[in-house]
This record gives C-alpha cells, structure tokens and sequence, in this order.
C-alpha cells in the first residue's frame, strides 16, 4: 500500500517533466524495451558483479555527486550560530574587493560544509595483557593507567586497567573516550553524555525541527564509529525520513550523510519526489545516478546500463523500475 | 693515579673525575659523550648537589581529606611538595563514580629520566608494576597475600562469634 501511494507520488511529480519532453510514442517503446530486456537480465548479472561494484561512502566520485546534490544556499549556511552580541563591522569596497569577498566567503561555505564521515561500526576491544592471579586481593578498585605522551595520536595510546582480580586489560572504548576528554579535553564535549541523547528528548527536539542541532551536537559529543553516534544519526535520519522533512538539512553539511543512509536502505523515494517538486531535476538525477552507482545489483542500475541512459532517462527508469525495499527486520 | 689534597686545586680534581668519567662512559657503554644531546648525568656532575640524585616520586596535592598526588621529577634533597624539574604524571587515589583510581603517566618522559639515573620511590615502582611498565612489585603480592589473610581471619572470628550467640540462645 505504502509502496503504491510513495510510487504513485513519485510518478505524479515526475510526469509534468516527462510530458513536456517526450512523446507516447517514445515512452511505449521504452516500456516495450524493459519487458523484453527483463529475463536475461539475471544471467548476464554473474558477468556485471565483476565489473559493477558497490562504491562506498568515502570514494572521490560519490563525495563528489553528494557534495553537488546538498547545494550552495549562503543564506542557510551562513545562518548566525548563537555567539556574544559584537557590533556590525561595515567596510566600504570597490567592485573587485566585493567579488574577492563573495569568492572567499563561497570557501569558507564549502569548508563549513565538509561532510562528517560515515565509518563502520567500532568493534569492541577484549584484548588482555596480562592475568596475575597472585594480586586477587589488592584492591577493591580498578586502577587505570593512561600514557600521557604528547606526540601520539589518541587513537595509538595506551590506556589500559588493572582490574580487582588481577587482570591487566585494555580499556574499551567507552572507557577511552571518557579518559581522553579528561586528559585531553576537547571544547564543548561532556564526560558523561548529556540527556538531549535520551529516546525521549530526542523527540522533543525532532518535534521542534531541530535537527541540525541534535546531529550538529552529536558530531561534536560522540566518536564517529561510536555505537552511540549511529544510534542518534538513524533515529535522526528516520524522524526526517517519515516526515518528508527533508529540507531541513538541505544546504548543510549533514546533507549528504541523511542521502547516504536512504540510498544504503534503499528508501529515495520520499526524497527524489521532494527534489522534483522543488525544481531541483539535476540534483535528482545525479541521486539516480548515485542510487545505481551503490547498489548495481539493483533492476534500475542495470536497466540503465543497457540503455546507456542518462539525465530524465534515469528518472523514467527508477520510476519504471522502483519496488517496495526488503523489509529490515 | 695522580697526587690529590694539598697538590691541585678543587677545579682541577673535578675536571680529572670528569675525565675519568668519560672515559668510563664510552668505553663501558659505548657511549660518545660529545656528540649526544645535554644529558643530566645526575649521579656524577652535580657540583653543589654532592650526594643527592633525581627521584621520581609523588607530590602531595589536594585539599583536608581529599589527597592528589602529582608524579613528579624532583631532586631528591628537596622538600616533598616544593620545586620540582618536570611532572610526569598524577594519581588520584580516592576512586570515583566508577570505581576507578585514575593514573597517568607520561612514559616518553619518565624513560628519559630513568636513563638519566633518576629512582623511583617504592610507590611510584609499584604503580608502574601494576601498569605493566615495570615488572611487579614484590611489596604488591606481599600485600594482597597479607589482607587476603586478615580478611579470612575477621571472617572466621565472625563465624564463630555467630556459632557463640547461636549457641547461647
């Protein structure tokens, strides 16, 4: 039903750009192509997987489509963040000063809209170094051990905890994080993470469409392959998903990290139809195009690799060609 | 072996050690005393601190009832908590709200200084025991061995206070 109306809603929106373009005749034989070109399609898949495949987040060319696809919107970017109320600053320019400043100001944009990475999941550590069963009853504390050396990275020192029983092992990860804010503090990050990251708080901040804020904080509290910081992104990302609200984030960095998230679950629907509706044609279809790029199994990107299509060609086919994504249990 | 006392002068005898030393030096550890970095030779070239070493040792901190201790690098003959030359760490022995007496140790630093000939004190050689970074401290076991002994003694004593009472009533 859900797949029906999301499809239907896809075709509405998409149907006033394919009419003023194309012809019945061209759409008829187009779709007389896909029932011909459907069966062999599987087997020529073997041969497609060595050639096709799937692309991750952190690769040149889908930084690339995402960071054109989240837009340039000064407004929006420049949005004044809460700081000390200072006086306005005038200056008086000529012409090229003011284009040198509008050029400076373009890079400062893109550096404030660097995308934050998306990394897999940290696997625990477990590793013990050491089980003196003679130091059993020393303590009844842990005793935690970190090197404060200046010149290594966080992620190589070692912080390591000598349990009551005599156990010398590593510290997991959350036990890390802790320890490195208290000895290496970064600004704005908590010992203990704050109750904004609570189920229920973070509905009151979805209700109130903050969600730039609550991803904003996140970024800045958690690591980002912490189990926590996944946690709040999905719930974010969901919030946004099931509310079409899809334009709060548009222009910002976390943009391209909510496009991820839809394109990895399958789910572009809800946002392609928004792109359209908004005139964005060319960031929809560089979205399609992303979409086959990460899944060429899919019926869509293989279509469109034999059609060799392109630009509104894309769009037809995604439309043609979209199913109701397996259900994530 | 040349005539000391009366013969040469102070300034002359401490450059005949200094000499002996070095010599000492680059022969036995193979060592070429020129061209290394300045290096605290703390033993053997401190003039007016005849007799005394660098000491690693704890400095106490903290307020009535809530002590801290700075891991610090100090000489020896200085007050506990006055001038030191470098800190190399803190411990904080009152556990906090997750059971755990925070250390800290900055290992690069603390290697340099134990290659100068600096000791460590009893506490701070068993902190670095418990840390892995030397080996265990006898004093360590010793201890765990004695309170696990004085915990089975209270235990029992209180068993047999319980079998008296019970055998009373």
């Amino acid at each position: 039903m859900a797949a029906r109306c999301a499809g239907r809603a896809l075709s509405r929106a998409a149907r006033s750009v394919i009419n003023a373009e194309y012809n019945r005749a061209a759409r008829s034989q187009t779709v007389q192509r896909l029932t011909c070109t459907a069966a062999p399609g599987s087997s020529s898949s073997g041969q497609d997987a060595d050639r096709l495949k799937a692309v991750q987040f952190a690769d040149a060319e889908v930084q690339d489509i995402l960071n054109r696809i989240t837009g340039l919107d000064l407004n929006k970017v420049f949005q004044p963040v809460k700081q000390e109320l200072k006086p306005p600053k005038y200056r008086l320019l000529t012409d090229t000063q003011l284009e040198e400043a509008a050029h400076k100001a373009g890079t400062q944009a893109k550096k404030l809209l660097k995308m934050p990475p998306v990394l897999p999941e940290r696997k625990p550590i477990e590793e013990v170094l050491c089980e003196d069963k003679m130091l059993e009853g020393m303590d009844k504390a842990k005793y935690v051990f970190t090197d404060i050396t200046y010149n290594i990275p966080h992620r190589e020192r070692f912080i390591v905890v000598r349990e009551p029983s005599g156990t010398l092992r590593k510290a997991s990860w959350e036990e890390r994080d802790r320890l490195l804010q208290v000895y290496f503090p970064k600004n704005e990050r908590k010992l203990t993470p704050p109750p904004m990251f609570k189920e229920e708080n973070l509905k009151v901040m979805f209700g109130q469409n903050r969600h730039h804020a609550v991803l904003n904080y996140c970024l800045v509290q958690f690591e980002p392959d912490s189990a926590e910081f996944k946690r709040v992104h999905a719930l974010t990302y969901e919030d946004i998903e099931k509310n079409g609200k899809y334009n709060l984030l548009w222009s910002t960095r976390l943009f391209g990290g909510l496009v991820w998230h839809l394109i990895s679950s399958q789910r572009i629907d809800g946002l392609l139809s928004d792109m359209l509706q908004r005139d964005r044609v060319h960031d929809a279809e560089s979205l399609v195009h992303l979409f086959n790029l990460a899944h060429p199994q899919s019926d869509s990107a293989l279509q469109a690799q034999q059609q060799q299509a392109s630009g509104l060609e894309l769009l037809k086919v995604i439309i043609l060609t979209y199913q109701q994504p397996p259900l994530v249990l | 072996m040349s005539v000391h006392g009366n013969c040469g002068s102070q300034d002359e005898i401490w450059a005949d050690k200094v000499k002996k030393i070095k010599v000492v030096c680059e022969m036995k550890l193979k060592i070429d005393t020129k061209t290394r970095a300045m290096v605290h030779l703390s033993s053997l070239l401190l003039r007016k601190y005849h007799g005394g070493h660098v000491a690693i040792r704890l400095a106490l901190g903290g307020a009535t009832n809530r002590p801290f201790y700075r891991i610090v690098a100090a000489y020896n003959k200085r007050s506990r908590d006055g001038k030191y030359i470098e800190q190399l760490g803190s411990y904080d022995p009152l556990p906090n709200i997750y059971n755990e007496k925070l250390v800290s140790f900055n290992f690069d630093r603390i290697k340099y200084w134990m290659g100068c000939g600096a000791h460590p004190t009893k506490p701070v050689a068993k902190l670095l025991g418990l840390a892995g970074f030397f080996p265990l401290h006898p004093m360590t076991i010793t201890e765990a061995e004695r309170r696990i002994k004085s915990e089975a003694k209270t235990q029992k004593e209180e068993e047999e206070d319980e079998e008296e009472k019970q055998a009373e009533q």
